[in-house]
């Protein structure tokens, strides 16, 4: 088997069949109730006019970005980024304040809402299964798909190949493959025949989003300082002009005394 | 109803309707936070994958941290500046903040899904989440603000009253820090939503949204002191200070005028006035904050009659709050975007829609009353308000650095 560099996924949506069996995988392979599955499939209805009518299908779950926004995010940095691909998760640090959620541009990360303080309400997301890719194994969601819609391999590999796949079958497939520099870029590459919008896919610049939120925290402890020299020197300066004007007029009420 | 929290001798409590109601409404929500804690915050809320944070976060984080601004307005006013006139105002406009901000912290312990976690922040360290700064600066400014505040607990005994004396003394590197600390993270507050440029509108969605919510706070803490002191002196029957109210309503529209030019320039320079009419709801919210929150208080507190007379004063200072309130609930919930229902889900994600259920509110509900009930006590017991009568003499015997109020009790 060749060495894997960047994990990644690849998901054709032409060949998706709704079967769910990946999900079925995913929570047996983790050991988590159905209904909290890491992986979903969305059945997105019959679309277009007849006869030219399609079905779509969309299997999601994390598409371990290039640059996390739940990793930008997490106060207590409970999102690690292997350089190999994954993103995965550390409940022992979570506090679980639901920021990654919020900044998930694809509504990833799932929170425990039935769990008091004692079971400890977490986060939970596809880890990837590093127990499997790390020792040889495909993940467990595309081990079980059986047309192939999900593959997996290294991330330039892939990324051939789905182009490949495009212009084998040009009128079959959008010429896009998303994920290749959405969100700077997944690990969770898209190909389908209906607009990506449609299998609910955020249309995303190719700058990640946590960009501009990471700017303005390096800006933070500069302004800081610099705000606190100014209010400084604001105090000090008052201070002085309001002795001297006390002073100024002590001494006219002493000279007039 | 009066506020009346008359302590009988032999400790015999005699309560007022009000102070009942507050207590029951406190009962509420402790009896529902038990259960979030025994069975989980979807027991008691509609928060849900789609909605991680609601009504708490709209209300208790970006209204309560908005409407304690006052604290650091006042306390920059009167130790940084020396504009020594607005003195009556400051130990109130503290005490507003230091409970603004233990209500946010009760709050965030009843919202986050590990509360006893909550210390981690000071800990575990990642240097690139809005939220961090948020949290180390909620954490330090409560301690800065329980410094300005102490004097006032420890003039009550007068065997303390040294330290009380001593803090006066070194006050001013704990103002100056209290200010950074306040600009950091009332701005950082709007940096919070920076990260969601795919979810937030873009009537709200800017680079620039930490600066558009420093600005709307200094009108919102202005606001604040002016509600705060003509509620508290219809409760406990003492005097306005209506002449230096004026005056912070005479500032209210010039940080308004400001913050309305950066949202329309904002607007302008990103392109974005398409939307202005164009977005349905989203059209109606956005005009609806800017003519409640904006133009009508930027009118209303130009005509200096409105800005002499307390009812003016009090009505001027309602409808900023009004529409900067609903500001910061368009911005944390109504204008952001979800993830759409699609045609299957699994049922955990099943749940798109979001309205806050009744013990979600009860919660905020309680500890709000928490908050005006320690208000009560607090102007009852404490020397709060006192400063209203000695300005006169401290003004007099101000002398070198030595902070205003340190003489103030010789």
């Amino acid at each position: 088997m060749t060495v894997i560099k960047h994990h990644a996924y690849l998901f054709d949506a032409t060949r998706c069949i709704d079967c769910r069996a990946c999900m079925v995988a995913c929570s047996v392979e983790n050991n988590i109730d159905m209904d909290k599955t890491r992986i979903w499939v969305a059945g997105l209805g019959v679309t277009g006019e007849y006869p030219e009518l399609q079905r779509g299908t969309m299997v999601y779950h994390c598409m371990h970005c290039d640059h996390p926004d739940c990793m930008s995010a997490c106060p207590v940095g409970a999102y690690t980024k292997a350089e190999d691909g994954p993103v995965t998760y550390n409940p022992d640090l979570c506090i679980g304040c639901r920021y990654c959620m919020n900044a998930c541009p694809f509504g990833v990360p799932h929170f425990d809402y039935d769990k008091g303080i004692i079971e400890g309400a977490f986060i939970d997301k596809c880890t990837f299964c590093p127990q499997r890719i790390y020792n040889g194994q495909e993940p467990a969601c595309v081990e079980t798909c059986p047309t192939d819609a999900l593959e997996y391999g290294d991330r330039e590999e892939l990324i051939a190949k789905a182009h490949a796949r495009i212009a084998e079958h040009p009128t079959r497939y959008i010429d896009h493959v998303y994920g290749e520099f959405e969100n700077g870029g997944t690990s969770y590459l898209i190909l389908s025949h209906v607009p990506f919008s449609e299998l609910g896919l955020p249309n995303l610049p190719e700058t990640p989003v946590n960009e501009v939120s990471e700017k303005v925290m390096e800006m933070t402890i500069p302004f800081a300082l610099g705000w606190g020299a100014v209010l400084t020197a604001v105090t000090t300066g008052v201070a002085l002009y309001d002795n001297k004007k006390k002073a100024a007029s002590k001494e006219k009420a002493e000279t007039t005394k | 109803m009066k506020l009346n929290l008359t302590v009988q001798p032999r400790f015999r409590l005699n309560f007022s309707p009000l102070v009942w109601v507050l207590l029951t409404l406190m009962g509420i929500a402790f009896v529902v936070a038990m259960m979030r804690y025994a069975f989980g915050i979807g027991v008691i809320s509609d928060l849900s994958y789609s909605y991680p944070w609601g009504f708490w976060i709209s209300f208790d984080l970006f209204t309560g941290v908005a409407i304690s601004s006052g604290g650091f307005l006042m306390a920059g006013t009167v130790y940084i500046l020396r504009i020594k006139e607005f003195e009556p105002l400051l130990r109130p406009s503290v005490l507003t903040a230091f409970l603004g901000y233990i209500m946010v912290a009760i709050a965030l312990l009843v919202d986050l899904g590990q509360p006893l976690r909550i210390w981690y922040m000071m800990i575990h360290w990642n240097h690139t989440s809005v939220l961090l700064e948020i949290g180390i600066c909620v954490m330090s400014y409560l301690t800065v603000l329980a410094i300005e505040f102490a004097p006032v607990v420890l003039e009550r005994f007068p065997k303390v009253h040294k330290v009380a004396h001593l803090i006066h003394k070194f006050i001013m590197p704990f103002v100056i820090f209290g200010v950074v600390l306040s600009t950091l993270h009332q701005s950082s507050l709007g940096s919070l939503l920076l990260i969601q440029p795919s979810k937030l509108h873009p009537l709200w969605w800017t680079p620039i949204l930490p600066i558009m919510f420093f600005a709307s706070a200094i009108s919102i803490g202005l606001a604040m002191i002016i509600l705060e002191s003509s509620l508290s002196s219809r409760y406990f029957q003492r005097g306005l200070e209506t002449h230096l109210l004026a005056k912070l309503a005479k500032a209210i529209p010039v940080a308004l005028v400001i913050y309305g030019l950066l949202k329309f320039g904002e607007l302008a320079v990103a392109g974005d006035f398409g939307y202005l009419f164009t977005s349905g709801t989203m059209s109606i919210l956005f005009w609806a904050e800017i003519l409640i929150g904006v133009i009508t208080p930027i009118i209303w507190l130009s005509i200096k009659k409105n800005r002499e007379s307390a009812n003016g004063l009090l009505t001027g200072a309602i409808i900023v709050l009004g529409g900067m309130i609903l500001n910061r609930f368009n911005v944390s919930w109504f204008a952001v975007k979800h993830p759409d229902p699609l045609f299957y889900m699994p049922t955990f994600m099943s749940n798109v829609k979001y309205f806050p259920t009744l013990p979600e509110v009860a919660v905020s509900l309680g500890i709000f009353a928490a908050g005006i009930l320690a208000f009560g006590l607090a102007a009852k017991y404490l020397p709060v308000f006192e400063a209203e009568h000695e300005a006169e003499e401290v003004h007099q015997s101000l002398h070198g650095l030595q902070p205003i109020r340190a003489s103030a009790d010789d």
